[in-house]
């Protein structure tokens, strides 16, 4: 019996499919102005440097009186959480009442060259969870910490235990050392201090190269070739390139911060084994004494699932809990799954502690 | 002096200088280029005046080895009465040259890596120019590179000797990765006859060539991630990596030492007066008493205003209870809560230890709050004093020591801070 049975005519019909739709598709593209992103309406109430805190607006009044702060990574931009009206985990969370406030770190640039982790984690993200506290004229808040954000708010949440009410971290890298992580295996053997020092701040194209190179033919060649299929439809074409903008548009990376992630994070693995400091301050996860949910992506291809489950193992609160989402790094914001379980779970774990 | 001396030193100046600033020209020109794959591919297909972007761009190139993918398919395929039988042969002729690089189907791997396109990979981008202009036979670098230099441009010499060595091992890197780049390929193969074996099963049958091609896809990333995450790639990444940082230093070091004859502000400088800001910024923060010490007032603060605030409210609350006999026990329980959330700052300033109120302090202050009657409008009116002090002394640097609580952990934090 023979593996491959195409058919002659099913084979040509197949040739002929992919290249009307190729010429078709001019038509759509013509058609399509840039996308948009970012739907739900929302009130700066903080700046400092490029970072903005931002307050989102719901249809209705938040009915939680603990506001969220939504703390995102620095390697990409935050509307991840808000793309576009059905795949918006903010949107979510505030027709459940809650009341949503999230950090945009902004474009660093050459003046930010020097900004360490400390500048980063006891600089703003201490006075943006302050700048929400007297918003809300709180003493605590929720904080809800994503992927490299959410290592910053384990950092934060450790360091400044009386400012969180709730700590909530997503597909959050915990262990940076797991045999799954490729990146993680890339990065060991590279000397950090001649690559800032070369470079100054990290090109985000060159993160993004990176990132590309953990799946090169899916992500690189696969991905557009099944763009075929959807050319003839704008709103999915509109979908996809609203996702191609966010993976694209990729902010630089501030030189000194990212030599301390990567050298404590990456290469010492310090979160977990012990040693790392944050402005001259040893962090403890055990000092992490709040309630926590840590929600991973079982099909995590940049933070695997074992480096976040980890976290059960290392923080000092008796009140911890542990989400296991069906899908990927991105599809733990934008499928329709998450758009109906991560946004559930959030809010009914913190109903459950206010 | 001759003037012909001055004539060649003049030459030899603006060769070196076109030299040097060969591979950032280069760099330039690379990163001014517009797009054409769209214009490209809109003539192909008849297609203009769409907007170029980078998605169109990846597509189009997707598309294209797509479409030579279906066209390879249709070509070796062959056609008979049961379909296209035989296929493995084909599709290895298809995939790859003999030596298992690309054939009709252009290994993806070749294209993203470098040596083969700069314009998609960053590590590469502006080196070709360099590798142009700073070494342009390899074969014998190793030998003259090692000869001493002497004279008065010895020390520039003796860079750009080290500016090409460097060079060199990068070349030697990017060969090294290939390699391994090559031999995840061939294990790409390997795999794809194993899942195509398979299928051989009646209903697991492939029927399509995007069937076919997703398999492929699936066999070489398999084959592309036990590479990429094993032990020798973890080597041979780091090296190609810190090669190509060393490259791109001397590169830098060149320019710098050449924007400095000319009077042109260098990165290093400019690099040198950021650092100096952010450390002045800290400094002045650390001056201020430090974002510890600003937490420790503003709780101080918090604390102070909300006990004001209950004080207020249990005060209005016993009148109400005087004159309309309404109970008021619920302001009671209002006024601990927030104390005992206002206890635990202090907590913080001790670091380490677990959130827990003092008692010596706490425990005074519940029963005050605890306290009804006229008792409650003394706290009011304490409060009000404390907050109107506490007003003043804003605009007081001593004030914050006067607190006894918040002067000790401030002493302490800042003590700290200038430790560390």
């Amino acid at each position: 019996m023979q593996a491959v049975k195409i058919q002659p005519a099913k084979a040509a019909e197949e040739v002929i499919t992919t290249q009307r739709k190729l010429g078709a598709a001019l038509e759509t593209l013509r058609s399509m102005d840039d996308v948009d992103f970012g739907v739900t309406a929302k009130e700066e109430i903080y700046r400092e440097d490029k970072v903005v805190v931002y307050r989102f607006k719901g249809e209705r009044a938040p009915t939680a009186k603990v506001p969220i702060l939504i703390v995102y990574a620095l390697v990409n931009r935050p509307y991840m959480v808000d793309l576009q009206d059905d795949r918006s985990l903010v949107k979510n969370l505030l027709a459940k009442g809650e009341d949503v406030y999230l950090i945009d770190w902004g474009y660093p640039d050459g003046a930010d060259r020097w900004l360490t982790l400390d500048d980063y984690i006891n600089g703003y993200i201490a006075r943006a969870v302050d700048a929400v506290a007297r918003h809300r004229r709180v003493r605590k808040i929720n904080l809800l910490g994503i992927c490299q954000g959410g290592a910053f708010s384990l950092c934060f949440a450790a360091l400044h235990p009386h400012k969180v009410q709730n700590l909530i971290t997503m597909v959050t890298p915990v262990d940076f050392q797991t045999p799954d992580n490729m990146l993680s295996n890339w990065v060991q053997k590279l000397d950090i201090d001649l690559f800032v020092d070369t470079l100054g701040n990290v090109p985000a194209d060159l993160m993004n190269l990176c990132y590309l190179m953990l799946k090169p033919v899916r992500l690189n060649q696969q991905k557009y070739i099944g763009l075929v299929d959807i050319l003839d439809n704008k709103v999915e074409m509109e979908n996809f390139l609203r996702m191609e903008k966010w993976i694209f548009d990729s902010p630089d990376q501030a030189g000194e911060a990212f030599r301390q992630f990567l050298k404590d994070f990456y290469q010492g693995n310090k979160l977990i084994k012990g040693g790392l400091k944050i402005g001259g301050r040893d962090v403890h996860l055990g000092n992490i004494s709040m309630p926590v949910l840590n929600v991973f992506a079982e099909q995590d291809h940049l933070v695997p699932p074992a480096a976040s489950r980890v976290l059960a193992e290392h923080v000092g609160t008796k009140d911890y809990t542990q989400v296991a989402f069906r899908g990927g790094h991105i599809g733990i914001y934008v499928s329709g799954r998450a758009q109906r379980e991560v946004p559930s779970a959030i809010h009914e774990w913190l109903a459950a502690r206010t | 002096m001759s003037e012909a001396f001055f004539s060649d030193a003049t030459r030899q100046w603006q060769a070196l200088l076109q030299q040097s600033a060969g591979p950032w020209a280069e760099w330039m020109r690379a990163g001014a280029q517009p797009p054409n794959a769209f214009e490209k591919w809109s003539a192909l297909f008849g297609g203009n005046n769409a907007t170029p972007t980078e998605t169109i761009e990846r597509f189009v190139q997707g598309a294209r080895d797509y479409l030579s993918f279906l066209q390879a398919g249709m070509n070796v395929g062959g056609i008979n009465a049961e379909g296209m039988s035989g296929w493995i042969e084909p599709l290895k002729r298809m995939f790859a040259a003999p030596d298992g690089m690309a054939g009709a189907f252009e290994h993806p791997f070749a294209k993203l890596w470098p040596g083969s396109a700069a314009g998609m990979n960053p590590f590469a981008l502006g080196m070709s120019g360099f590798g142009q202009t700073a070494a342009p036979d390899l074969r014998d670098l190793k030998s003259w590179l090692k000869l001493p230099s002497f004279g008065p441009a010895r020390e520039h010499q003796v860079n750009q000797q080290n500016a090409a060595l460097a060079w060199f091992d990068y070349q030697q890197q990017i060969q090294r990765h290939n390699e391994l780049m090559l031999r995840a390929a061939k294990r790409g193969f390997e795999l794809f006859e194993g899942k195509l074996s398979e299928r051989e099963q009646p209903g697991r049958q492939i029927e399509s060539l995007r069937a076919l091609y997703d398999l492929w896809v699936d066999a070489i990333e398999e084959a592309y991630a036990d590479i990429a995450l094993s032990q020798e790639y973890r080597e041979v990444y780091g090296d190609l990596v810190n090669a190509q940082m060393r490259v791109r230093s001397h590169v830098q070091k060149e320019v710098e030492r050449l924007s400095s004859d000319m009077g042109v502000p260098t990165r290093s400088e400019i690099d040198s007066i950021g650092e100096r800001l952010q450390a002045l910024r800290r400094e002045v923060r650390g001056l201020r008493g430090g974002d510890a010490l600003i937490d420790e007032i503003a709780d101080l603060r918090g604390e102070l205003e909300t006990l004001a605030r209950n004080a207020v409210r249990q005060a209005l609350g016993e009148r109400a209870k005087t004159s309309a006999q309404v109970a008021a026990a619920p302001s009671v329980a209002r006024v601990d809560k927030p104390r005992a959330a206002a206890t635990k700052p202090k907590k913080q300033s001790a670091k380490t230890a677990p959130a827990r109120v003092a008692p010596e302090k706490a425990a005074p202050r519940r029963a005050a709050a605890a306290a009804s009657g006229g008792f409650a409008t003394r706290i009011a009116q304490f409060a009000d004093a404390s907050l109107g002090g506490k007003r003043k002394a804003r605009g007081n640097k001593a004030a914050p020591a006067k607190s006894s609580r918040g002067a000790k952990a401030a002493t302490t934090r800042r003590g700290k801070r200038a430790h560390s």
